[in-house]
């Protein structure tokens, strides 16, 4: 076990560097970002003194090697736009991206496992019908044109919640249910599909037979199986929702990760690209170090194959 | 009002100063002081808030002048936080502000600048000469280098004194010192050497209307009326600049009244705002000219070198069609790549619409049939003016295919000299004045130039070395006299810069600074009673 352990932690460690080897040299592709903190028609004096100021005009490698120094120290570096550590940046910004995502999350699980059961249970009938559009327009309508829906219906016609920003928890509703949709309908299908599963499987069917009722086969025999493919996936997409929830922060001004994420690409803002593309990379890599080390510890064929 | 004066014989360096006579300079002197003084004293306790939707994410960076890089946007805070010696206001372009007067010697090299009596910083403490001497040269932003290059030394001999010495005459340093740097926005030494540079920007202390109350990285910026403040007190006694990056929720919010004033409302959303009662737009012309400009004039081989073709793609371009159908007409069309607010700026005749007489003189140059123009490289952000462009030139023959660039890319290929072939649109909202922008976009050597003539460059140093202002804005008119006769460029409009104001907001001194995109004064914004 504790080599499996080791030898894991080895391939995280591993991805990180890569990560790090390959977001470092793939921003740099994008272009310059003096060109972009500068008026068109600035002097070429003007630019090379920025280019000196962030220390682009070293060799990559220099750049990289700096960097990656930095990194052990916990240090991702300073904000070209903001002039301040990206560190604090990511840090100032979680929390705003955990209240989102937790609430997002809640609300598509809430909304998708009962009405995944629901259709399964119910396959061809109203409810399924019904589960399967929700499913479609979720998984299909661009969260930026719901947003701005949201905005217009209730926000400027019905005058209920406020358009944008942060602060109450009235300004958490339209953001969360524009990220949240789109991942209910994900765990939607995800539930149903898996429900289908194991509502066909022999031990079901036993059970039915046994006589026990059919609200108790689905939510002690069924149902406990079917959610351990559904709450992975919800474990990965909460950390996607963290960091990478860049339209609905930008439209609804919700200031989180992946509006900082958005502001570094706009400004080829280099360190804070880096910073948050490696910050989520390292959550996903634990995260998936944590459910095989899980998986490993349930179930012991996995470690030995390995 | 003239600004410029000496106590050896009046001198200006461009067309927006008057020459002053001793006894005007004394009686303006008055006046600034009857003008400051007593509107401190009487005015009423500030009162209110007012909200704005900002289009960009405020950076720290905007709360130090010494930081500015030569973009527009940071003076969207730094004329609420801080304040200059002199600075561009409404009706001038170097009003005295911090510096009451100012005189230069007759050689050019000595500038001495009076520090106007009772100004402090939001911390109480008084303006020195040391802290203007501090603040130019701890300035690291744009065109440091050169301006500390010019400088000879500094000298502060009484706290309201300070005398710059140049190396060599140097018309251009007010310009620089007033609007083209933020070497001439003051901030408090002592503070600074304090707090250091870091601190300075997480709790920055200013000689603006506006004190700093808190930041948080993008989402506010909060600021309180300075009630020192010299020129007056401010009329708002809070000022809250909420950051809203997407334009639809912007305008959402300030339907709902939860903002006061919103940046940036193009297109479409304009005209929502036209029809919504109680909103209205706000409308500013920038400093920004757009342009077409012909990279392969210099190749007698090509079209483009023969001059009434480019004559005919001047009076190809529908402007004033263009700006009704992208901007509801609010660019100011033109006939100049040079800013109508810029110092030393000629007036050409105006553009004209003429396809007809465009079409002539393509027959007459030779191309009755047109001929293909190969590609028309623009900043993709502004493919909708090219794509009306491109129209305009396919009547008269001008065959040419759009190719739209990111922003950035689009700029660094142009200066590197990428689009030799073709067509370029083109523009520049950088500070300046006549000059600064001739040096960068029509002499030889300059960062966007693929050609040049001689008899404009050999003008070009005879402007720089001229101190006499008249002289040298007669050598400045004849060069971009010059540009225009020659069509090397065909100028469209400056963009026309669109926000909107709620049924709050009083006075929103919204275009009150020539050219300027933002609200300024804002000691001048009032709430409606």
């Amino acid at each position: 076990m504790k080599q499996y352990v080791i030898r894991r932690v080895g391939y995280c460690l591993l991805s990180l560097f890569l990560l790090s080897v390959t977001i470092f040299f793939f921003v740099r592709v994008t272009g310059d970002p003096a060109t972009l903190l500068v008026e068109p028609g600035a002097s070429e004096a003007d630019i090379a003194a920025i280019h000196q100021q962030f220390g682009l005009d070293r060799p990559l490698l220099v750049q990289y090697g700096i960097f990656m120094a930095s990194l052990a120290h916990g240090d991702l570096g300073q904000s070209f736009y903001y002039r301040t550590p990206v560190m604090e940046l990511y840090l100032s910004r979680l929390p705003n991206s955990l209240y989102l995502a937790a609430v997002a999350m809640t609300l598509s699980l809430l909304i998708g496992i009962p009405s995944g059961i629901l259709a399964s249970v119910r396959v061809g009938g109203f409810w399924d019908s019904a589960g399967k559009t929700f499913t479609l327009l979720g998984l299909s309508l661009p969260s930026f044109w719901v947003g701005l829906v949201l905005i217009l219906v209730f926000s400027v016609y019905l005058g209920w919640l406020p358009s944008s920003g942060a602060g109450t928890p009235l300004h958490l509703i339209m953001p969360a249910f524009a990220l949240g949709w789109y991942f209910a309908a994900a765990h939607m299908r995800l539930t149903r599909s898996s429900m289908l599963e194991v509502l066909g499987s022999e031990y079901v069917k036993l059970a039915r037979l046994k006589g026990l009722p059919q609200s108790l086969v689905i939510a002690k025999h069924a149902f406990k199986n079917a959610l351990i493919p559904v709450l992975t996936l919800a474990g990965i997409n909460l950390v996607i929702m963290v960091n990478v929830a860049v339209v609905v922060e930008v439209v609804f001004a919700w200031p989180g990760i992946g509006r900082l994420l958005y502001e570094g690409i706009t400004f080829r803002d280099f360190p804070v690209v880096q910073g948050v593309v490696l910050m989520a990379g390292a959550m996903i890599v634990v995260v998936n170090l944590l459910i095989d080390i899980l998986y490993a510890v349930i179930d012991p064929r996995i470690r030995l194959e390995s | 009002m003239g600004s410029f004066v000496s106590s050896r014989g009046a001198r200006k360096t461009g067309s927006n100063e008057t020459d002053l006579t001793r006894r005007d300079l004394l009686a303006a002197t008055a006046l600034g002081l009857v003008a400051g003084a007593p509107a401190v004293a009487c005015a009423a306790a500030p009162q209110g808030q007012l909200t704005y939707g900002i289009h960009v994410s405020l950076a720290p960076t905007w709360f130090d002048p010494a930081e500015t890089l030569g973009l527009i946007t940071p003076f969207m805070v730094l004329y609420a936080l801080q304040d200059a010696m002199v600075k561009p206001m409404p009706d001038n372009l170097h009003a005295p502000c911090l510096a009451e007067s100012w005189s230069a010697s007759e050689d050019g090299l000595t500038y001495d600048f009076m520090i106007r009596k009772g100004t402090k910083f939001h911390n109480g403490e008084p303006i020195t000469a040391e802290d203007v001497k501090f603040s130019y040269e701890r300035y690291r932003g744009a065109a440091h280098e050169l301006m500390k290059e010019q400088m000879a030394a500094i000298e502060t001999p009484d706290p309201s004194h300070v005398r710059f010495k140049l190396k060599k005459p140097w018309p251009d340093f007010l310009s620089f010192y007033s609007s083209a740097s933020g070497a001439g926005w003051i901030v408090p030494k002592k503070y600074v050497e304090k707090v250091g540079d870091d601190g300075f920007l997480k709790a920055p202390i200013g000689a603006g209307p506006y004190k700093f109350v808190s930041f948080t990285p993008g989402q506010e910026l909060v600021l309180e009326a300075f009630e020192g403040y010299w020129r007056k007190v401010p009329s708002v006694k809070r000022l809250v600049m909420k950051v809203i990056p997407d334009e639809a929720t912007r305008l959402a919010a300030l339907t709902r009244g939860e903002i006061d004033i919103a940046y940036s409302i193009r297109g479409e959303l304009a005209e929502d705002v036209q029809k919504t009662p109680g909103l209205s737009l706000k409308p500013v012309v920038l400093q920004a000219p757009n342009w077409l400009y012909f990279p392969e004039q210099w190749d007698p081989k090509s079209p483009w070198h023969d001059l009434r073709v480019r004559q005919a793609a001047n009076l190809a371009i529908d402007r004033e069609g263009m700006n009704k159908a992208l901007f509801l007409g609010y660019c100011k069309t033109t006939n100049s790549i040079i800013p109508y607010t810029f110092t030393d700026y000629w007036q050409p005749p105006a553009a004209v619409y003429d396809p007809a007489q465009a079409k002539k003189l393509m027959a007459a140059a030779g191309f009755a049939g047109g001929f293909d123009a190969g590609l028309l490289y623009c900043d993709s952000s502004y493919a909708n003016m090219a794509e009306v462009s491109l129209n305009n030139l396919a009547e008269i023959g001008i065959r040419a295919k759009l190719q739209p660039i990111e922003r950035a890319g689009f700029f660094a290929g142009y200066s590197n000299k990428k689009y030799a072939r073709g067509i370029i649109q083109g523009a520049s909202a950088a500070f300046g004045n006549a000059a600064t922008r001739l040096a960068s976009f029509v002499v030889k050597d300059g960062a966007f130039v693929y050609g040049s003539y001689p008899d404009i460059d050999e003008l070009y140093p005879q402007q720089a070395d001229e101190m006499d202002p008249k002289k040298r804005a007669d050598i400045l008119t004849k060069m971009q006299q010059l540009v225009y006769d020659k069509a090397i460029y065909a100028p469209i409009w400056q963009l026309g810069f669109i926000n909107a104001v709620g049924p709050r907001v009083g006075e929103s001194s919204f275009g009150q600074i020539p050219g300027f995109a933002y609200t300024a004064p804002f000691e001048d914004l009032t709430i409606k009673a």
